[in-house]
Formats: C-alpha cells, sequence, structure tokens
C-alpha cells in the first residue's frame, strides 16, 4: 500500500509526539524522585508486530533493548494470543532486560478487536528487594539483587488494583506506595499512547497506519545505511578497560572489532574478558544497545528516528560467558559500568574508521549514589545517578557535568531531596573546576556533591569506576581526573571503594566526586581568548 | 487618545483610538534603538504626542537583551556550596545522541557568582544565620572588584523563608543605594533551586535595560509634550505601568505574543466567542494558544534561549513553521518544511532578495493561493517565476508537478500548526471542537481553514485588521498583577482555613501593589492552586474561578483537583487518596475603558480580476477573488480569497464566508 508524501508526514510525526507525550505524562505522574525529577525512565510506540517505531527522547539504553525485551514476551505469548486489557511485564536481564530495577511494561492496543500495536513504557524503579535497600552492591548473584518478573502475561482487571500481580509485587518491595505509584503511571503513560494510536487509526484507517509504520522502519533505516556507506571499508578494533573485577582485582578489559561492509556493520566483542563475580556484567541487551547508540551517534545526524529499523543495519556478537553476555545467574546491577567500555571500545574502533567524527573519551561512568535511612515504620531510600565531564569534541570543549551517553538522568533538586529525605543535608554541590583533560578544546569537569548526615542508621551504597583509570585525551589532549569518594568523621578521612556498602551516622559528611572528560589536541594550541575566560572563571585543567 | 504601539522584529505597529475613530499605522522597526520605530510610528499616524492621554507599550527589548547577550552586569548571591548552579543546570541533555552537546549559556558568568555562608532547613527555619558584618564585608570586596549594574541573591529554601535574601539585600541597598536588588522570594515563591536561580538572574539581567529604555522613551515622549500614562504589556496578557515594569523587567519577556493573544481573544469577545484557539502564524513561527471561556491559560514555566524562566506567561506553544520556513527532501527521502527558515533576509526567492531556497511563500505563489499582483494588498512587489523555477528539483525528484509538491509543502506546514494545537488542547484534555480557531499575522488566515479541518474544527473568525492586532491587544488589555506562593498545605477539613487565608493574603497584596501605582483593581481575582496527590513532584494547575471560597469544603476541592487530574492524565485516583495544595498563584486586574470596535478595510476599488485558479490537493480550482468589504453578511461558498490588505483569507472548497456584525470574516465548514 502507498501511502502519500504528506500522510506519511502527519503519521510518522504523530507517532514520534505520542511517544513523547506517553513520556511526559509517565513522569509528571509519577511518585520517586528517581523518575519525576531524576527522569530515569523511557517510553516507545511498538506496530503490532511488535516492533518499536518511535520512542520519547529519554533513555537510550533502556530504549535500545524495548524491542528485545517484547520479543521475549512473545515467546511465550504469542501476538494472536494477546487481548484487549492484557498487560505484560518483564525485567528479566536473561530474557532481554537490562537490569532488575528497569521494569518493561507493556500493553497491547485495540480497535474494534484488531491489534493495532503496542505501548511500552520503562521505568527505574527505586526497590525491588534483594538483599539491601535500592542497591545490593555485595550481591553475589541476580537473586540478591531483587525479584525477577520474568517475561510474562497479566490481566489488569483480574491481576492488577488489588489483585494477585499487585499483592506480589506489594510484597517483595520495600518502599510499596512509591513502587505502585511509579507502575500505575506507566499504565496511565501506556493508556494515552494507546489513546492517540486509536485515534490516528481512526482517522487514517488502520491499513494506512500499518503502511506508515513499516515506511517509519524502512526510513530509518536506509539513513543509518547511507551513513554507513559513507565510512570506508574495513576492519577496525578498539578497546577499553574497567578499574577492576568489582572487587579490587586486575583491570578489566572489554575488546571490539568492527567490520564496514558496504552499508552494515559488524561488531564482536571476542577478547573481552570473562564475566565477572560481582555486579559488573553486562546483559547482552546492554552491550547490543550501548554498541548501536553509539555507532548511531558517531556516523548519524541526531535527527534520525531510533526505531527497530535502525537496527537492521548493525550485528553485534560476543562470546557467551563473558562480561557482556554473561550466563545467569550472574548479578548485573551495575551494567552501565561495563557498558560505558563498550561505548569506548567502540568508539575508539570508529576512530580508525571516521577520525573526524569520535570525541575523546569522557568520564562515561554512571555512579550511583544511595542512601538509605531504616526508620520505624519501614525504609526512606534516596538514589541519584551521576554522570561527570564529556570527551572533547574536534571544535568543542566536553560538556561540564552532565549524564553520561548511555543515560540522561537529570540531579533530584537540593530543595526536593532535602523536603523528601530528612536524614542528610546538601552541604555542597559544585564543578570541580580542575578536572577536565587540558587540550585545545578542554575536556568536560565533574563535580561533587557532599552530604552531611543528620540522623543515625544511614547506610550508603554505590558502584562507579574511573578510580584507577582516567578518561584518556586524544591526538596529544590531556586524560581528566579521576574519581573519588570519601567520608569525614571525627577529623579522619576514610576513603571508599568505587563500589561498596558503608554504614553512616550523624555528623558524618560523605563527598562523592565523579571525573572529567579527556582534551583534545595539544593544550598549547589552545585559544587564548577561551583560556583567558577558563583563568577569570576560575577553570584549571587536570594537572593529569 | 489612547494609543497602543507594538515593536516587532520587523514592523512597528500602532494603534490609536480618540473617541469613535481608529487609525492605524506600520512602519519599518529600528533596532539598533527601537524607540526611534515607535516615535516614526506616531509620526506616521499624525499623532500629536501632547494629545495622547494612555500610551500602551508591548517591545521585545529585554527579549533581545537575553538572546544578543546584552543585559546588564550582574553579581549573584548564593548559599555557600551552591556557586556552580547555574552551570550544573540539571543534569541532563536536550539532545540525547549529539556527542558535541554543549548546555545553554548563562547570563551571569562564574566569575560574577559569590557564596554566602548562610542556610535554611526546607521549612523555613534557619540553619544558619547570616554574619552582617562578614557579609558587608563580602559585598564591599564584590563591588570593588566588579563593574556591577545590578544585583541578585537566591539563598536555597528562600521560598518557605526569605529572611536571609533580605538581611542581604538590605546590606548590598545600603553600601550600595543605587544598585537595583533583586531576590529570588520576590521574583518567585517556589521551589526547585535551579530554575528559581536562573529566573533571578535573567530578572536582574534584564532589569537595567529595560529601566533605560522606559527612561529614554518616556523623556522623548515628554520633549514631544506626552504627559499621558505610559504602561507596558507584560508575558501575562495584562500591563504595568512603565515605571513599575522598570522594576521588574523579567514580566515582560514574552509581551509580544501574549498582546496578539490579548488582542485575538477581546477583537471576536463582541461577537459572543469565548473559547478559542488563537493562530499567528508570520515569517519565521506561528504561536498558538488556548482559550477557555474568554480567559488565556497561564504556565507557570517556560524558557528563553534554554533558560528556564518561572513566571506566569500565558500558555503559547511556538513551532518553527511559518512563511519563510524550507522545504528540503533529506537523505532518507522524506519531504520536509522547516525548521530552517529563509526569514527575512533573504526571504523567500519570490522576493528576489537573493533566496534561492523554495519557502512555504514561495509555495502559495506556486499553488496559486497568494497572487502575485494582489501581495500585501498590491504594495509588494513579488517573482511567481522565480517561485516555481526553486520548486522544479523537489518536483523533479518527488516525481509530482510544481503545483502538487507546493502543495504539499504547504499542507506540511500545516502538519506543525496542528500538532501545537494538539499540544494546547487534546494534550492537556481539551477537545479542539469544542473552540473555535482565531488566526492573525501575515500567513494565519491563509492556512486557518485547512488546520481546522484537520482538527474537526468548523468555525474560524478573523477578526478585522489581523495585522495589527497586536497593537489592538495592548490597549484592551487590563492591568494585571500576580502573586505566587509556595505552601504545602493537604487538602483536609481543618487547613480550609489556611487554604482561604493563603488566598486572602496574596488577593490583599495584589491589590496593594496595584493601589500602590495608583491603579483600582476590580474585585474578580484568578485564584489557581496547584495541586498534586501526595507522592508526586508535578502539580497540576486548579482554578477557583467564580467559586465561593468561603463555602468551599475539603471534599469539593479533592473532587475539582481529580477532575483537572483526570483531564491531563486520563486517570484519577479513588476518593479520599491524599491531595495537597503546593503553591498559590492569585491574579487581580483592573480593565481598561471601553474601546470602539476594530472596522475592516472600506472598499477601495474592487479588485480587477473576479476570479483566479489555484491547484489543492491534486484539483485545479477556479477561486472568487473578494476584497474584504466585499464579504457580506450572508455566506458565500468557496473557493475564495479573500484580499484583507496585510493578509489574505483563503476559505477552501466545502467553506463558506461571511461578515458579522462585528466585522469579522467567519468560515464555516459545510455539513
Amino acid at each position: 500500500m502507498e501511502v502519500s508524501p504528506v500522510d506519511q508526514a502527519v503519521i510518522t510525526q504523530a507517532l514520534i509526539a505520542a511517544a513523547d507525550e506517553m513520556g511526559i505524562k509517565l513522569i509528571r505522574s509519577a511518585h520517586s524522585p528517581v523518575v519525576r525529577e531524576a527522569q530515569d525512565c523511557s517510553a516507545a510506540i511498538l506496530d503490532r508486530k511488535g516492533r518499536v517505531v518511535s520512542q520519547a527522547d529519554l533513555i537510550p539504553i533502556q530504549l535500545g533493548s524495548v524491542t528485545h525485551t517484547f520479543r521475549a514476551c512473545l515467546e511465550h505469548h504469542p501476538l494472536e494470543t494477546l487481548q484487549d486489557g492484557d498487560f505484560l511485564i518483564n525485567n528479566d536481564p536473561y530474557a532481554g532486560g537490562q537490569h532488575l530495577p528497569d521494569i518493561f511494561l507493556f500493553s497491547p492496543i485495540f480497535l474494534d478487536g484488531v491489534l493495532i500495536g503496542v505501548t511500552a513504557t520503562v521505568v527505574h524503579h527505586i526497590d525491588l528487594g534483594g538483599g539491601a535497600p535500592g542497591l545490593n552492591p555485595d550481591a553475589g548473584d541476580v537473586h540478591e539483587e531483587g525479584i525477577t518478573f520474568p517475561p510474562g502475561r497479566w490481566s489488569v482487571a483480574r491481576d492488577w488494583n488489588g489483585g494477585p500481580f499487585e499483592r506480589l509485587v506489594r510484597a517483595n518491595v520495600r518502599m510499596p506506595e512509591a513502587t505502585i505509584g511509579d507502575i500505575n503511571a506507566q499504565f496511565a503513560a501506556n493508556a494515552v499512547g494507546g489513546e492517540r494510536l486509536r485515534g490516528l487509526c481512526r482517522k487514517f484507517g488502520a491499513d494506512t497506519v500499518f503502511a506508515a509504520m513499516d515506511e517509519m522502519l524502512d526510513y530509518s533505516e536506509r539513513r543509518i545505511r547511507a551513513a554507513i556507506a559513507a565510512a570506508p571499508d574495513g576492519a577496525y578494533s578498539g578497546e577499553a578497560w574497567l578499574d577492576d573485577d568489582g572487587a579490587g582485582g586486575e583491570p578489566v578489559p572489554i575488546r571490539a572489532s568492527l567490520t564496514v561492509r558496504g552499508d552494515s556493520i559488524a561488531v564482536d566483542f571476542a577478547g573481552t574478558a570473562p564475566q565477572v563475580a560481582t555486579n559488573m556484567n553486562s546483559p547482552f541487551a546492554s552491550t547490543a544497545s550501548s554498541a548501536i547508540a553509539c555507532i548511531k551517534a558517531v556516523l548519524t545526524d541526531p535527527d534520525i528516528p531510533f526505531n527497530a529499523g535502525a537496527e537492521r543495519a548493525i550485528t553485534v556478537t560476543a562470546p557467551y560467558g563473558c562480561l557482556v553476555d554473561p550466563r545467569p545467574p550472574a548479578p548485573v546491577r551495575a551494567r552501565l559500568l561495563p557498558s560505558y567500555r563498550v561505548v569506548n571500545a567502540v568508539m575508539n574502533a570508529l576512530a580508525g574508521a571516521v577520525p573526524d567524527r569520535v570525541i575523546a573519551p569522557g568520564f562515561d561512568t554512571t555512579t550511583v549514589s544511595c542512601l538509605s535511612h531504616k526508620h520505624d515504620s519501614g525504609y526512606n531510600i534516596y538514589l541519584e545517578i551521576f554522570g561527570g565531564g564529556y570527551g572533547a569534541g574536534p571544535e568543542n570543549d566536553g560538556c561540564d557535568a552532565v549524564d553520561s551517553m548511555l543515560s540522561n538522568c537529570s540531579n533530584i533538586p537540593i530543595e526536593a531531596m532535602e523536603s523528601d529525605y530528612p536524614f542528610f543535608r546538601v552541604e555542597d554541590y559544585s564543578l570541580r573546576s580542575a578536572s577536565g583533560g587540558a587540550g585545545r578544546q578542554r575536556g568536560g569537569m565533574g563535580f561533587q556533591r557532599i552530604y552531611r548526615i543528620l540522623d543515625d542508621g544511614v547506610t550508603f551504597a554505590t558502584y562507579g569506576d574511573r578510580f584507577r583509570f582516567a578518561a584518556q585525551g586524544v591526538f596529544g589532549g590531556g586524560p581528566g581526573a579521576k574519581a573519588e569518594t570519601f567520608v569525614e568523621r571525627g577529623g579522619q578521612k576514610i576513603p571508599l571503594k568505587s563500589k561498596q556498602q558503608f554504614p553512616l551516622s550523624r555528623g558524618d559528611r560523605l563527598t562523592v566526586r565523579t571525573g572529567g572528560g579527556g582534551g583534545y589536541g595539544p593544550a598549547t594550541e589552545r585559544d587564548a581568548g577561551l583560556a583567558e575566560r577558563d583563568r577569570l572563571d576560575g577553570f584549571g585543567s587536570n594537572p593529569g | 487618545m489612547r494609543v497602543g504601539i507594538e515593536v516587532g522584529g520587523t514592523f512597528t505597529d500602532l494603534v490609536a483610538v480618540d473617541g469613535e475613530s481608529v487609525r492605524t499605522a506600520k512602519v519599518p522597526s529600528t533596532p539598533a534603538s527601537p524607540n526611534r520605530g515607535a516615535m516614526h510610528a506616531i509620526d506616521a499616524a499624525g499623532l500629536d504626542p501632547g494629545r495622547i492621554e494612555e500610551l500602551v507599550h508591548g517591545s521585545t527589548v529585554a527579549t533581545n537583551a537575553v538572546l544578543e547577550r546584552k543585559g546588564a552586569a550582574v553579581c549573584l548571591f548564593v548559599t555557600r556550596g551552591t556557586r556552580d548552579l547555574l552551570l550544573l543546570q540539571r543534569h541532563d541533555k536536550e539532545a540525547i545522541y549529539d556527542l558535541r552537546y554543549r548546555k545553554p549559556e548563562p547570563v551571569v558568568p562564574r566569575r560574577d557568582v559569590i557564596e554566602v555562608d548562610e542556610r535554611m532547613a526546607p521549612d523555613g527555619r534557619a540553619v544558619r544565620v547570616p554574619d552582617r558584618a562578614a557579609v558587608a564585608e563580602l559585598v564591599r570586596r564584590a563591588l570593588a572588584d566588579g563593574n556591577y549594574e545590578a544585583a541578585a541573591i537566591c539563598f536555597l529554601h528562600a521560598y518557605a523563608n526569605p529572611d536571609h535574601e533580605r538581611t542581604v539585600s538590605g546590606i548590598v541597598r545600603e553600601l550600595a543605594p543605587s544598585l537595583p536588588v533583586t531576590c529570588s522570594s520576590d521574583v518567585t515563591r517556589e521551589f526547585r533551586e535551579y530554575e528559581r536561580a536562573s529566573t533571578t538572574a535573567l530578572a536582574a539581567y534584564v532589569q537595567p535595560i529595560m529601566a533605560g529604555y522606559v527612561g529614554r522613551f518616556s523623556a522623548a515622549l515628554a520633549e514631544r509634550g506626552f504627559a499621558g500614562r505610559f504602561s507596558i504589556m507584560q508575558s501575562n496578557g495584562g500591563r504595568m505601568p512603565a515605571e513599575a515594569m522598570a522594576r521588574n523587567a523579567i514580566s515582560a519577556l514574552f509581551s509580544g505574543p501574549a498582546a496578539g493573544v490579548v488582542g485575538a481573544v477581546r477583537s471576536v469577545a463582541g461577537a459572543g466567542y469565548r473559547n478559542l484557539i488563537t493562530l499567528d502564524m508570520g515569517g519565521t513561527s506561528t504561536d498558538v494558544a488556548l482559550i477557555a471561556d474568554g480567559r488565556s491559560e497561564l504556565a507557570s514555566m517556560t524558557r528563553i534561549d534554554g533558560l528556564p524562566v518561572k513566571t506566569p506567561v500565558i500558555d503559547i506553544v511556538t513551532v518553527g513553521a511559518g512563511g519563510g520556513s524550507i522545504a528540503w527532501a533529506d537523505d532518507g527521502g522524506l519531504l520536509r518544511a522547516g525548521p530552517g527558515s529563509a526569514g527575512a533576509m533573504p526571504g523567500p526567492a519570490c522576493y528576489r532578495r537573493g533566496g534561492d531556497r523554495p519557502t512555504v511563500t514561495d509555495a502559495h505563489l506556486v499553488r496559486g493561493t497568494l497572487r502575485a499582483d494582489a501581495f500585501l494588498g498590491g504594495r509588494m512587489e513579488v517573482d511567481r517565476d522565480a517561485a516555481r523555477r526553486v520548486y522544479e528539483p523537489l518536483a523533479g525528484r518527488f516525481g509530482m508537478s510544481v503545483e502538487d509538491i507546493a502543495d504539499s509543502v504547504i499542507r506540511l506546514a500545516e502538519v506543525s500548526i496542528v500538532r501545537a494545537i494538539q499540544r494546547v488542547s487534546t494534550e492537556r484534555g481539551r477537545d479542539p471542537r469544542d473552540y473555535v480557531l482565531v488566526p492573525f499575522g501575515g500567513a494565519g488566515p491563509l492556512h486557518a481553514a485547512r488546520v481546522a479541518e484537520d482538527l474537526a474544527i468548523g468555525t474560524v473568525v478573523v477578526p478585522p485588521d489581523a495585522g495589527v492586532l497586536s497593537a489592538s491587544g495592548l490597549l484592551l488589555s487590563d492591568h494585571v498583577h500576580y502573586r505566587t506562593r509556595t505552601r504545602r498545605l493537604a487538602v483536609a477539613p481543618g487547613s480550609m482555613a489556611d487554604i482561604r487565608a493563603t488566598v486572602e493574603t496574596l488577593q490583599a497584596e495584589a491589590r496593594d501593589y496595584l493601589a500602590g501605582l495608583g491603579i483600582e483593581a476590580g474585585a474578580d481575582f484568578d485564584r489557581v492552586l496547584e495541586m498534586r496527590y501526595l507522592g508526586q513532584a508535578f502539580e497540576v494547575p486548579v482554578s477557583l474561578a467564580g467559586l465561593d471560597l468561603d463555602a468551599l469544603r475539603a471534599e469539593e476541592l479533592a473532587r475539582l483537583f481529580g477532575e483537572a487530574h483526570r483531564r491531563i492524565f486520563e486517570f484519577a485516583k479513588p476518593h479520599g487518596d491524599p491531595v495537597e495544595v503546593v503553591s498559590f498563584r492569585v491574579g487581580v486586574r483592573a480593565p481598561p475603558p471601553p474601546m470602539p470596535a476594530m472596522r475592516g478595510p472600506r472598499a477601495n476599488g474592487a479588485a480587477g480580476r473576479r476570479s483566479a485558479v489555484l491547484t489543492e490537493r491534486g484539483e485545479a480550482l477556479e477561486a472568487g477573488l473578494l476584497v474584504r468589504a466585499e464579504l457580506g453578511p450572508d455566506p458565500t461558498r468557496g473557493p475564495l480569497l479573500i484580499d484583507d490588505g496585510s493578509a489574505t483569507v483563503y476559505v477552501p472548497p466545502g467553506w463558506t464566508a461571511a461578515r458579522d456584525g462585528n466585522d469579522n470574516a467567519v468560515l464555516r465548514k459545510e455539513a
């Protein structure tokens, strides 16, 4: 069926707008600060075959795996068996999911009894049980990280709103009001998307909408392929290192081999370290979305809609049992750490193919800062995701103090935090003024957050990286500063590790510092005006 | 005589009302010193400034100061530990796949941010009181170092207790009596420190610029004998006396689009239209707003150049679709219109000023909905062949005729406008079919009927003199002042007295403020409570307009909130789920004297030709040609092209047009 250019444009815009609207309403009606302030969530619309056609630009790593997470549901509940009023849920890292806190919720949408598409939302939930509130850095397997909801189909009317599935969730999490409230926000956003999808089908006819959806996938595929075809054919390789295996051991390498042939790219991770005993394993869905997100960001213009069609030109493979495709029941909570090194390794390889399109490595690390407080009537859990400095580009300084590439979490305002979490006060939130790598273009700066603990019975849990290996500069640029975390107690400074739990008491002062990005080009070539501006504003570059 | 002068990017418009007579003028703007253009307009209309009793002014002075980064040198005082507040922002990116992303540039650089050792808790309790001597020393040093033209203060939790901000502003005023000082708690009493600090910094940044501009303009007017009242439009659609505006310039940031909305609302009110969607389409962009029951809705936050501004603004959605929007084919083979624009220079290809890209205006010439011999009422010469030539490559690429590709481009531009209208209607739970569409601006009336059709809106009302609608909006606007306050209160029988008292305090404050400026306010208050379910972070505005506050019970308030929540989010929680009020917004207004109805241009000689051929949706149509004054009270069936002097109204087939008793052109979709 042929769709006119105008109808195609109308339907494309409307589907992208509907996904955006789902994302906005999800954030605005959610309960936990990690969703409503930090915006650790995503939304997408899938076609009637279960392929993502449009998505809200929220969290790239979640978005990259929506199609795969849904496919795992379909293996147990094929499309033709779905009914109006069903919902599907999946958070299983070993069935297309990410890590347990990211719950994928799908609502099949029907019009006149016919399946016309599926709306999907993903939320990072604040606590899903497991061995510690919010985050258990010591988990030895995925079971210690929380409850798994394997790919499964349920009924809203029968199982939610007081039904058995809702009660199951409620019984297994530490902050049930927040979790149920956030899942309700997912249901509501899915409903909004469903309403928009039905409206489109009523207006244009379902067949026209289906044909336009097919074309949206083909369109993204064509544009990605055109961009790949412009890169020189060949085999390229890259690598990146994690500080350790999560338990203070040896550095852990991630190696990527890229083959560019015509208009497609194959990525393989042979040579990557075996999986580790700690939570620093990247489930394959995370690995694949990281590699694809990096290739898209480097090779293409930001305006190409990301959907299932964009993935067709790129194949990703990894040896089973390695760090980036672990065997169950390996723990995976800190999967973004290896995922970022996947990005670094792939970008390092792409530098060989398209040196003028890459940027220097950035801090490229998710640092989780989680403070939980146990009181008489339950738990209060604070969790925030920190980025750092971006790597410098050929013509720009790296962005300062911003979430890293695979994520896009906002900070929680100090004024919101201190209202919701009376057990601490923020004494400092500032840029680390000399943390960006020196260079013709300076690396982005990291930042620090200092918390004063106001009550006993508080636990800090964290994971991070780049305590040992800084983000390196490129083409003569210098490295960014490394990260560090420490506690001041009674005049003593207690250094913390990049991954650990630590009990805190009233009066303790906790400092979390994130690192800077690498510089681009030699510092001696830096523009005098920029250097003077930095001096006036009190910015230096990392002494190296 | 009362005069409204609106300074826009390209033109300065004037409307003068003297008894029953109305005069208008349109002259080129003078961006380097906008008051000169305004004076030119007064001269062009042949007005004697000495006879002007009231002058209402709208300008982009404050907006341009921000966009061009030509505001004042500001020093910003913040709580110790938050020096980098303006640079850290919210830690997120606007473009997630952009490797070279940069954050929006703040208006106060880091070197001008000064930390004060003070601290409040979220409940308004002082944790650390600032030491007066230490602060005085800090201020002295800061003022000695920098040549500051303004000071701003934003302390943590000042929305809960502004005492520390007041202490420090007092010290600054003592030491530098001539330095204007802006406190965050005076600009907006709401939480979220980055958004409040950004607003405060912007307020301080534009304030001296606005004060200087108002001073120069007042002096120039006085020199010419003007001794009347002088007021300025605000972003919220109301105006303020100029001397008050010079102290509160941030509220003028979006005054231009606001004046247009007020003009549209008031122009069609005479004919009884109270529920409308305004559509203001110009050269580079289109602004739309939704008006329910004669009142424009206010948004509590907007952005300028990426920087948040938390002051009440008429809720306008802007899209990059205008007459200058450029048509192109992307590398995936999709036909696109905009967001790139040829702007005023070089402009569309048909202007022959060097533009060589196909624009929406060119498409109208090619398609025949604009005619070369009647462009801007025949006052401007355009080249239809040039328009055709720039469309030929696109036509070849898609295998379509030049007319058909031009028609497709226009429809794509209309798709963006439809999207913008959906954002202010369906996405907020409003059904566009309950509204009439009111187009203005140069290009609005050309697209309105087709846009309406896509939204199933059956009526389009084109007010007379749509080209100077913003200037008449100035004269039609009320004096308005808003007060806001963050105060979290549970919705429960026990707290209703507190809720009432807070509203009443704000009402009294707002009324006293206007009284202090010599303006007597009406008894009609805008009262909006920002509410949410306990545990949520974003609030839903609930209007208390027309309700008896003394009789309002907690249950009723919770129910009103539930309805508002359902309208936006398509769900409400079960009755009895805890609800809280987070902040209060109260506005007071003083209406202007009535203004005689605007009348469309008189029939100034009928057009030479009575019909023209145009192409739309693959069909060649013979459209009747009319000048506006020829339109009668009985419906005439489309296709029609109606020449309105500064704009063309397109009435497609399936639509009729008629003139109502207020001189509006009313287009209706035939059943």
